[in-house]
C-alpha cells in the first residue's frame, strides 16, 4: 500500500467492524469507570478503553473525519476541567472542617449501589474524564504528527498544532495524569 | 486552619496549573494567576515559620482523615518538621524569583501556557516532595519533577541541542527513579508500611539483606537526582540547554531534592549514618563529585555549561558535608545548600540576561559587556566572589563551616582520609575561584566586541530578582548568625533528635515502644573572623587601590580595534629607534614607557576565555583527554556508568554493612 | 512468596539496562526504559501475594455474614497502577522527544545525537 492510501478511507470490511464494535468499546469503557468503586476498574482504566475507540476510528475511517469528530482543543479543555474538578472535591473536605479528601457525603446508598461511596466515587469519575480526554488528545497529537510528514494530504490546521506543541503537550497531559 | 497550610500550599500551585492550561492563550490573565499562585504559596510557608522553626513543633497531617489504627499507618500523611520547611521554603523562595524572571525572559515566545503550567507543576511537585511524609508520594513528586524539567528543557526553541539534553536527562532520571521505585518494594515487603516515620521506628531493628539492598537502591535513586559522579553528564547538558530561568530551577532546586532524599534517607529513615561504612562512603562520592566538577568546569567554552560542572561541584561540597554525622557537618551542608541556590541563581539569572541580550553565550565571542550592561554585571561579581567564597559574601560563611567540620572530624577521628578531603575542599575552592575569574574577564571585562556595540541593558523586570537574590547574598553573609540560629540550627536539631518525628505521626509513646534514641553528633559552636572586620580590610584595600590609580594616570596611548591600521590610527609619524628629543603625535605612548614595549606596535588582541590558564590546562592535558573522552555525548556511555555505580553501591552495602 | 515472578522481575530489569547500554537506536532505547518499569511492576505486585488469599474487594454475600476473609494485599496493587500510568507516560514523551530529534536532526541513531559533549 503507498503511502498516502494511509489516510483515505478504507476497505468496507474494516468499516463495518469498526462500526460494531465502536459502542461497545465505549460502553464498556463508560461501564468500568462508572461501577469503578464496586468492582475491579476505575477512573484510569476506562479512560483508556474509552481513548482507544479514537484509535479504533482511526483505523476504520482515516485521520481527516477522526480529527473533525474529536475536536482537540476540547480534548485540552476537557482534561484540565477535569483536574480541577478532582482538586475542589478534595477541598471540600478543607471547607467541611477536616481534613484533604475526607468523604463528606453521606448517606448515599446501600453497600453495592452505584453511587456509594461519597466522595471518592466523584473524584473516581473526574479521574476517568480526565484519563479519556487526556488519552485521546495524546493519540490525536501523535497521529497528526505521522499526517504531518505527508504534507499534502493530511490535515493542515492539525499540523500546526502539533509542530508547535509536540511534546509540551505531551508532557502536560502525562504530569497531570501522574499527579493523580 | 494552620495544619492545613502545608497541603494548600501544594494543592494552590497545582490548581493553578490546570487554570492556566484552559486561559492559556490569554497574556495577562496567565501572568496573573501563575504570580497569585507562587505568592500565596510562599506567603502559606512563610505562616509556618514560628510554630515549626521557632518553638520547634512538627505539623502531623493525616489525608482523608485516616488516622494510624493499632500500630500501623494506613493513609498518606504530611509532615512538616524544620528539616522539611527549610527546603520547602528555599524552594518556594527561588520559584517566586524564576517566575518573575521569565516574565520578561520569556516574553514573546510562543507556546508560554505550556511553558507555565509546566513551570507550576513543577513548583508544586518540589514543594510536595518536601512535604510528604510517605515514602511513595515522594516518588511520584519526583516522576513529576521529572517530567516538567525535561519537557522544560525541550521547549528551548532558540537552540537546538535542547532536544537532545531533554532526551539525556530524561533516560538518565527515569533509571534513577525505576531503581527507586525498585527500592520502594523491596522496603515495603518486608516493613508493610510506606510511611516515612513508621519505617524510621521499625528499621533499625531489622535490618536484613532486603533492607540493606532496598537502601543501596534507594540512595541510588538520590544520587541520580543530585548529580553525584557517575550521573551528571546529563545534568550538565540539561542545564546547558535550559532556558535561563529553567536552569536556575534545575540547577537550584531539582538538586535539592536528591540532598533532600539523602539526608532524609540516611538520618531518619534508615539511621545509618552513624556507622562509618556509610560516612565515608558519602564522603568520598561528594568529594570526587567535587573535585571533578571543577577540573571539568576549568576547561569549558560555554557560559552555561561551565556554570553547570561548577553546580556538580558545590553538590559534591553538601554532600561531602552532610556525610559527616557530626551537627558542625550537617549545619555547614544546609547552610551550603540555602547559599548554593542563591548564588548559582544568581549566576544563572546574569547568564540568561547576557543571552537574552546578545544572543550568544559562547566564552570566545563575548566581551566588554561590562560598558553596557552594568547592573548585570555588579550582580554577576556579586555571585562570582560568593561561589568563591571570598570574605563579605555569604559563600564565605558555609564554605568556612564545611573546612571546620572536616577538620575537626579529622583530629576527631584520626582517619586520613578526612585530611585529604579537607585539602581537595581547599585547592577545589582556589579552582573556583580561578575559573571565574576566566570567566568575569571574558564575559564582562576586556574589550567590547563589534558585534555588542548596542546591547542594551536588560528590562528592569528581570533586574529585580537578581537585585533581591544579590541582596540575599549579601545579607546572609553580613548577619550570618541570625540567620543560621533561626532556620539552620532548628533543622539540624529536627534531625539528629528526631523522635519528634516519629512521635508527631504515630502518637506518643510510639519510639519508647521501639526503643529510639537520637543521634548524637557533637555541640554546635563553630567561630571565624567576624565578617565586619574582612569588610573593612576589603574597603580599606580597595580604597588604597583606587588612590594609587588615580595618583598615577593611566598611560596614554590607545589601543588599537581590530582591523585598524597602525598608520592610519596614529598618522604617519614614525617611531623611530631614537627616543630621546623627538616630538610625538597625539595618542603615540610616552616615551619613557617606550621601553616597555621596545619599540613595538600597539595591537588589538582579544584574550578569549578559553585561553586563560592555558598552562594548566596544558600541563595537564593527559587527564583532560580522558576526562573529556568519557563525557562523550552517548546515551548509552551515560548508562554504562549509571549501571556500573548501581553495581558498586549495591556490592558496597553488602560488602560493608553485615 | 512466588520464586518465578522474582526471578523473571529480575531478567527483566536487567535486560532492560543492557537495552540501554548497547542499542544504538534511539527507539530501541527508549524500549528498554519500558522494559525497565515493567519488570518493577511485576516485583511490586508480587510483594503483596498471600498464599490462599483472594481478591480484596468484598462482595454482597461476605459482608451481609459478616466474617473475615483472607485477602491479598491491596495497597501494592494500587502503587502497581500508578506506577503503570507513570510508564506509559514516560513512554510517550520520550517517543515524542524522539520523533522531534529526528525532525532536526535528521537521524535517530545514538552515535550521531551528540553535539553536546566534552
Amino acid at each position: 500500500m503507498k503511502f498516502k492510501d494511509r489516510f483515505r478511507e478504507k476497505h468496507l470490511v474494516v468499516k463495518c467492524g469498526a462500526d460494531m464494535f465502536l459502542p461497545f468499546g465505549l460502553i464498556l469503557g463508560f461501564y468500568i469507570i462508572a461501577f469503578g468503586t464496586i468492582s475491579p476498574g476505575g477512573g484510569f482504566q476506562g479512560g483508556v478503553l474509552v481513548a482507544s475507540t479514537v484509535l479504533l476510528l482511526y483505523l476504520a475511517y482515516g485521520f481527516k473525519v477522526m480529527a473533525e469528530a474529536v475536536k482537540p482543543e476540547g480534548l485540552r479543555k476537557g482534561e484540565a476541567l477535569g483536574a480541577i474538578i478532582y482538586v475542589l472535591l478534595g477541598l471540600m473536605g478543607i471547607f467541611a472542617g477536616a481534613n484533604f479528601c475526607v468523604n463528606v457525603i453521606f448517606d448515599n446508598g446501600q453497600v453495592g449501589d452505584m453511587i456509594s461511596a461519597g466522595n471518592i466515587t466523584f473524584m473516581s469519575y473526574a479521574v476517568g474524564f480526565k484519563v479519556l480526554t487526556g488519552i485521546g488528545f495524546l493519540l490525536v497529537l501523535m497521529l497528526s504528527l505521522l499526517a504531518a510528514l505527508d504534507s499534502e494530504r493530511s490535515g493542515g490546521d492539525e499540523k500546526e498544532v502539533v509542530e508547535n506543541a509536540g511534546n509540551d503537550a505531551a508532557v502536560s497531559d502525562a504530569s497531570g495524569e501522574v499527579a493523580k | 486552619m494552620i495544619q492545613h497550610f502545608p497541603v494548600l500550599s501544594v494543592m494552590v500551585l497545582f490548581f493553578s496549573a490546570f487554570l492556566i492550561e484552559i486561559v492559556g492563550k490569554k497574556e495577562i490573565l496567565r501572568n496573573v494567576i501563575a504570580f497569585l499562585a507562587v505568592t500565596a504559596s510562599l506567603v502559606m510557608l512563610a505562616c509556618l515559620i514560628p510554630s515549626v522553626m521557632i518553638d520547634g513543633q512538627v505539623i502531623s497531617y493525616w489525608m482523608g482523615g485516616w488516622a494510624p489504627e493499632s500500630g500501623y499507618a494506613i493513609g498518606i500523611g504530611y509532615e512538616v518538621d524544620s528539616l522539611s520547611l527549610l527546603f520547602a521554603l528555599l524552594g518556594i523562595t527561588a520559584y517566586w524569583l524564576s517566575c518573575v524572571y521569565s516574565f520578561g525572559y520569556m516574553k514573546g515566545k510562543q507556546n508560554l501556557g505550556h511553558y507555565y503550567t509546566l513551570f507550576l507543576m513543577l513548583a508544586g511537585a518540589s514543594v510536595g516532595f518536601f512535604l510528604t511524609g510517605d515514602i511513595f508520594n515522594m516518588f511520584i513528586m519526583m516522576e513529576i519533577v521529572t517530567f516538567s524539567a525535561v519537557a522544560l528543557t525541550a521547549a528551548n526553541t532558540d537552540k537546538l541541542t535542547a532536544i537532545e539534553g531533554a532526551f539525556k536527562y530524561l533516560v538518565n532520571c527515569s533509571i534513577g527513579s525505576s531503581m527507586m521505585l525498585a527500592g520502594i518494594a523491596l522496603l515495603y515487603m518486608n516493613c508493610h508500611t510506606l510511611n516515612l516515620a513508621q519505617l524510621s521506628a521499625i528499621l533499625p531493628g531489622s535490618f536484613n539483606s532486603t533492607t540493606l539492598l532496598a537502601f543501596a537502591l534507594i540512595l541510588t535513586g538520590f544520587c541520580v537526582e543530585s548529580a553525584m559522579i557517575p550521573f551528571h553528564p546529563s545534568f550538565v547538558d540539561a542545564h546547558t540547554v535550559a532556558p535561563s530561568s529553567v536552569s536556575m530551577i534545575l540547577s537550584g532546586m531539582v538538586l535539592k531534592l536528591g540532598v533532600y532524599g539523602i539526608i532524609r534517607l540516611s538520618y531518619i529513615i534508615f539511621r545509618v549514618i552513624d556507622t562509618s561504612a556509610i560516612q565515608v562512603m558519602l564522603t568520598l562520592i561528594g568529594t570526587v563529585t567535587m573535585f571533578i566538577g571543577v577540573t571539568m568546569a576549568l576547561a569549558q567554552h560555554d557560559f552555561k555549561r561551565l556554570l553547570a560542572f561548577h553546580s556538580v561541584s558545590q553538590l559534591g561540597y553538601i554532600i561531602a558535608a552532610a556525610g559527616l554525622c557530626t551537627t558542625l557537618g550537617l549545619n555547614a551542608s544546609l547552610y551550603h545548600a540555602v547559599n548554593h541556590t542563591l548564588f548559582k541563581g544568581l549566576l544563572f539569572l546574569c547568564a540568561g540576561a547576557v543571552i537574552h541580550s546578545t544572543g550568544t553565550s559562547d566564552l570566545d565571542s563575548l566581551g566588554g559587556l561590562s560598558k553596557r550592561m552594568p547592573k548585570t554585571c555588579i550582580c554577576f561579581v556579586i555571585g562570582a566572589f560568593s561561589i568563591s567564597g571570598l570574605p563579605p559574601f555569604n559563600g564565605f560563611v558555609s564554605k568556612w563551616m564545611i573546612y571546620q567540620a572536616v577538620y575537626e572530624k579529622a583530629m576527631q577521628t584520626g582517619n586520613f582520609f578526612y585530611v585529604v578531603v579537607t585539602v581537595t575542599a581547599l585547592v577545589v575552592s582556589v579552582m573556583t575561584l580561578a575559573s571565574f575569574v576566566k570567566v568575569l574577564h571574558s564575559v564582562f571585562f576586556g574589550q567590547l566586541r563589534k558585534e555588542h556595540e548596542d546591547v542594551k541593558e536588560v528590562s528592569p523586570i528581570m533586574l529585580i530578582p537578581m537585585g533581591i537574590m544579590s541582596f540575599l547574598c549579601i545579607f546572609t553573609g553580613i548577619f550570618y548568625r541570625e540567620f543560621d540560629r533561626v532556620f539552620i540550627n532548628s533543622a539540624v536539631t529536627s534531625a539528629f533528635d528526631n523522635i519528634d518525628y516519629v512521635d508527631g505521626m504515630m502518637g506518643d509513646g510510639y519510639s519508647v515502644t521501639y526503643g529510639l534514641a537520637g543521634l548524637t553528633g557533637g555541640n554546635l559552636e563553630f567561630s571565624y573572623w567576624n565578617p565586619y572586620v574582612w569588610l573593612s580590610l576589603f574597603l580599606m584595600v580597595f580604597a588604597a587601590a583606587v588612590l594609587v590609580t588615580l595618583i598615577m594616570g593611566r598611560t596614554t596611548g590607545r589601543t588599537l580595534e581590530s582591523g585598524e591600521d597602525y598608520d592610519s590610527a596614529y598618522g604617519t609619524g614614525d617611531l623611530s629607534v631614537d627616543f630621546r628629543g623627538q616630538t610625538h603625535e597625539s595618542g603615540d605612548p610616552e616615551e619613557k614607557y617606550a621601553v616597555f614595549f621596545s619599540g613595538e606596535k600597539a595591537e588589538y588582541s582579544h584574550a578569549g576565555g578559553s585561553d586563560l590558564f592555558w598552562g594548566f590546562k596544558y600541563n595537564w592535558h593527559r587527564y583532560y583527554e580522558v576526562l573529556q573522552g568519557l563525557h562523550s555525548g552517548s546515551v548509552n556511555d551515560y548508562s554504562i556508568y549509571a549501571v556500573i555505580m548501581i553495581s558498586m553501591l549495591c556490592i558496597f552495602m553488602y560488602i560493608f554493612m553485615r | 512468596m512466588i520464586l518465578g515472578n522474582y526471578i523473571v522481575s529480575v531478567f527483566l530489569i536487567v535486560l532492560g539496562l543492557w537495552t540501554l547500554c548497547t542499542q544504538k537506536n534511539l527507539i530501541k532505547v527508549v524500549l528498554g526504559l519500558g522494559i525497565i518499569d515493567y519488570g518493577v511492576n511485576l516485583l511490586i505486585v508480587s510483594a503483596g501475594f498471600n498464599e490462599g488469599g483472594t481478591a480484596p474487594i468484598y462482595n454482597l454475600a461476605e459482608l451481609a455474614r459478616r466474617e473475615a476473609v483472607f485477602f491479598v494485599d491491596p495497597v501494592p496493587q494500587a502503587l502497581t497502577l500508578t506506577s503503570i500510568v507513570i510508564g506509559a507516560c514516560v513512554d510517550a514523551m520520550a517517543l515524542s522527544i524522539v520523533i522531534m530529534i529526528k525532525k532536526r536532526y535528521g537521524t535517530v541513531d545514538a552515535d550521531e545525537v551528540r553535539r553536546l559533549r566534552g
